[in-house]
């Protein structure tokens, strides 16, 4: 061993299929993981659907897609998160902020697993609440819809980066996300559309991607949707931008959360 | 030096656990988390079924949909909290040295769970107060007291429920797949949402498993008629359904504790 | 100074303040200084220990060397960078081992831990697998290397944790106790381990509270108490600092204060330190030059028939205990 011998330091790609790497294989140890993100889905969008029953046939489309993005919310938002709050109880938070590489990149990885598991965890929903529900939904354009249900799971995802780091900021940020769970449920309009919320509420729903691209999904999905009234291109883009700033934001949130961990010496709590 | 094989006296393990096992459940008693389960959750789980209500066009049932996830909010500190402070044990490494002491175990269960008893008191309280002020139900002040003691009894067999929970949750790697199917099922089974009867037979005998079903039912009567010999009868279900959950909580923890160190699963989370 | 012959470790003024907040509507702050104005020098490629009391400040500082934590005052400087401010040019030169039952991915093997920071601290790929059965063959994990870490003992764990922190050939090593937990044979090969890295050139900087383990590797060593060094230099200055390197030992049921006078007043002694252990009591002279003998204590204390009397070398903890309680005092 040389000291002083050429540094490789790190690769932003690497490390990132490292930590994609790892959720894997810690979800193979144990997928019952998947679960928990399964269960309220599941019950709400029954719930609802029973809430919906006679009301007309594109309710039920509401349903389905509403059980099926808190499902991918729960993998992707709150899974993104939760990875961290396990690196704090682990004792393995502080031996991966000292490595070389920025825990985004680790976030980053473990998203792209939890896209992955979301998409998994969003489609046995779909199909649990349209077993119980006996017929699937009438989607116009189906091809449309799978990639644009695709893109909601993306704009989850840049979300959760951001979210990932409350996580390293404090060990309770598992506790204040479950007491702002429905509140985001509610915010952004994960059941229902976000016009039937106070109009002074709006503005905060539009801060989030998520909101922008359901909003467009619905478009798609359900004829003569009304909606916010700007319309499906108008959605599309709102989405695409409000996903961008979230992940131009996240590396210099992530940089701002390490340094602040740092100096208030707090990483190692759980 | 021994102490001769004294043992702390039911009620001093009792009291113990009941002030000291919550604190330790991290944030559980950090009195703004708590806040926030008493005054944010009951409101914005509210506020989700009456949009959903809304948007079917049900607007009537606002009201009776506000009251059930009012009641429904119980499960957050009742169940699901008691149920996760196996995990915390675990994930500690104290629940070994819990095993290991001679304590009386029915007091050290159930002293868990008088600190969730009040809280989930708190939040039931303050979720019908948002029911009345926001979503147009009607509480007639006559029958508060009715009201009161429907929502105590209910606290108290689903504190039962989630010990109950927690013993199985002692074997189990986890307690959160366990937490959380009961933190939810309630909404679907127990005629928060809609009345049980609009279910399937089957559902419905599941849903009549749940003391929140009879607790629910006993709070839904007691607003609307005050005290009534129907109510009687439903609050003698709540208590049997506490008592049996109590009773199935020590017998359960016995059980698992046994199994759990058979296993060496105690150590494991 | 160039950065290449900078020290490996150098602090100046060193100070760290922990707030702890309680209290939800009148929040009660509480301030510890962990540690107050540290100054430090240790030179590239040797072993340097650091020994103190639970609570003195070690793995603070340990922290904040190896970039966990940021100091509040003062600076802190590792093979010539600033700890505060370069980070991303110590990290991948920084090996860090905390040791401990947490720190490791359980559900997972030892080899998947390990090749997971191997990527995080961008080990080559093509030298991976390598590198990992090496260091695995160096703790003695190989046979378990595939079993999930949560089957592990807890020395186990500790062998996982030193095996990572030197996969990526670090030029300085950071060990937090490093012995804790493991076996006798385990121990010696860790304290073989260590030996055999610094004369590949990588500087260790060592905390433990096993005497002999210092002693036994650390050419120089601090003596941190209460969040400052109390003393720091060679074993065999230590000793002549506390008052020599020859320590006589007498026993006996007890000893007026005329005969404590008479045996601080024998040339050489430095210092008298009175213990007792039940009816027996015990006197510790620390003795610094060769001139006084055992005779010369035994005839102050004549009088004592039931008197014995050794000698022995200074040890180490001996020197430790005078500094901390002195500290302390």
């Amino acid at each position: 061993m040389r000291p002083g011998a050429k540094r490789t330091g790190f690769s932003a790609r690497r490390s990132t299929l490292a930590a994609l790497r790892l959720s894997v294989l810690q979800f193979m140890a144990d997928p019952q993981w998947l679960v928990p993100s399964m269960i309220a889905p599941v019950i709400f969008g029954i719930v609802s659907f029973e809430l919906f029953r006679g009301a007309g046939r594109y309710y039920l489309t509401y349903a389905i897609l509403g059980a099926g993005m808190m499902s991918m919310w729960g993998q992707t938002l709150y899974g993104s998160g939760w990875a961290t709050g396990q690196d704090r109880n682990f004792g393995t938070l502080e031996p991966t902020i000292q490595a070389p590489t920025p825990y985004v990149y680790v976030v980053l990885g473990r998203v792209l697993w939890n896209v992955v598991s979301g998409l998994l965890g969003g489609l046995i929903v779909f199909g649990v609440v349209v077993a119980f529900a006996g017929s699937p939904p009438t989607v116009p354009n189906p091809l449309l819809f799978a990639v644009l249900f695709v893109f909601v799971l993306l704009t989850l995802a840049a979300v959760g980066v951001v979210f990932a780091a409350f996580y390293v900021y404090t060990r309770y940020a598992g506790f204040i996300q479950n007491i702002g769970e429905f509140a985001f449920y509610v915010g952004t309009g994960c059941m229902f559309p976000i016009v039937l919320l106070p109009f002074w509420s709006n503005p905060a729903s539009l801060l989030f991607p998520p909101t922008w691209a359901l909003d467009a999904l619905r478009f798609e999905a359900i004829p003569g949707y009304a909606g916010l009234s700007w319309g499906f291109g108008w959605d599309l883009l709102g989405a695409v931008a409000t996903t961008a700033i979230y992940l131009a934001i996240a590396g210099a949130v992530f940089h701002r959360v390490e340094r602040h961990v740092l100096e208030t010496g707090h990483l190692s709590e759980y | 030096m021994t102490e001769n094989g004294t043992r702390a006296s039911f009620l001093r393990t009792f009291w113990t656990n009941a002030v000291f096992a919550p604190r330790t459940s991290l944030g559980f008693m950090r009195i703004d988390f708590v806040l926030g389960t008493v005054f944010v959750v009951p409101l914005t789980q509210m506020a989700f079924f009456a949009l959903v209500d809304q948007l079917g066009g049900m607007t009537n049932q606002i009201a009776f949909t506000a009251i059930g996830n009012a009641v429904a909010t119980v499960t957050y500190s009742s169940v699901f909290s008691v149920c996760q402070t196996t995990d915390h044990e675990k994930e500690y490494g104290t629940m070994e040295h819990l095993l290991v002491s001679p304590a009386n175990r029915a007091a050290l269960y159930v002293g868990r769970g008088l600190i969730p008893i009040l809280i989930s008191l708190a939040t039931v309280t303050v979720g019908l107060v948002y029911a009345a002020l926001f979503f147009g139900a009607v509480i007639p002040p006559a029958h508060l007291l009715a009201v009161a003691a429907s929502v105590t009894l209910t606290a108290f067999a689903m504190v039962g429920f989630g010990l109950l929970l927690g013993g199985v949750a002692l074997y189990l790697r986890t307690s959160i797949i366990l937490g959380n199917i009961f933190l939810f099922v309630g909404l679907l089974l127990s005629g928060v949402n809609f009345p049980v009867s609009a279910l399937p037979v089957p559902l419905q005998v599941l849903g009549e498993a749940i003391p929140l079903t009879w607790g629910l039912a006993a709070i839904r009567s007691a607003i609307t008629g005050g005290v009534t010999p129907a109510l009687w009868w439903l609050w003698a279900a709540v208590a049997v359904a506490a008592a049996i959950s109590f009773a199935a909580a020590l017998g359960l923890w016995k059980v698992f504790e046994r199994r759990a160190l058979a296993t060496g699963s105690i150590a494991r989370f | 100074m160039t950065l290449a012959s900078s020290p490996a470790i150098e602090t100046r003024g060193l100070t760290r303040l922990f707030e702890s907040r309680k209290g939800f509507l009148f929040r009660e702050i509480t301030r510890t200084e962990a540690l107050r104005g540290i100054d430090l020098e240790v030179e590239r490629g040797a072993i340097f220990g650091l020994l103190g009391p639970n609570g003195a400040g070690k793995t603070t500082l340990t922290k904040i060397l190896s970039t966990l934590l940021l100091p509040s005052a003062g600076v802190a400087r590792v093979l010539g960078h600033d700890v505060s401010r370069e980070t991303a040019w110590l990290r991948p030169r920084i090996g860090l081992v905390l040791g401990g039952e947490r720190g490791l991915y359980n559900r997972i093997s030892g080899r998947e831990n390990l090749r997971y920071f191997a990527d995080l601290y961008g080990v080559p790929l093509g030298e991976r697998e390598r590198r990992i059965d090496e260091m695995l063959e160096r703790v003695d994990l190989v046979e378990s290397a595939d079993r999930r870490v949560e089957e592990y003992s807890r020395g186990m764990k500790q062998k996982l944790h030193l095996a990572r922190g030197v996969l990526h050939r670090p030029e300085i090593l950071f060990l937090d106790e490093p012995t804790i937990g493991l076996d006798p044979k385990s121990a010696r090969e860790t304290r073989k381990l260590i030996r055999s890295l610094v004369s590949d050139g990588v500087t260790i900087f060592l905390t433990t509270h096993y005497m002999f383990e210092a002693e036994e590797l650390c050419p120089r060593i601090a003596v941190l108490s209460k969040g400052r060094i109390v003393a720091m230099d060679s074993v065999d200055a230590l000793r002549r600092l506390v008052g020599g390197d020859r320590t006589l030992e007498a026993e006996a049921y007890g000893f007026d204060d005329r005969e404590l006078e008479a045996l601080r007043a024998l040339p050489g002694v430095s210092k008298v330190v009175t213990e007792e252990f039940g009816p027996v009591m015990r006197l510790t002279l620390r003795v610094r030059t060769g001139d006084l003998g055992l005779e010369e204590v035994r005839s102050v204390l004549a009088g004592r028939p039931e008197l014995s009397l050794r000698e022995r070398r200074t040890s180490l903890e001996d020197v430790y205990l005078d500094l901390v309680e002195e500290e302390a005092r």
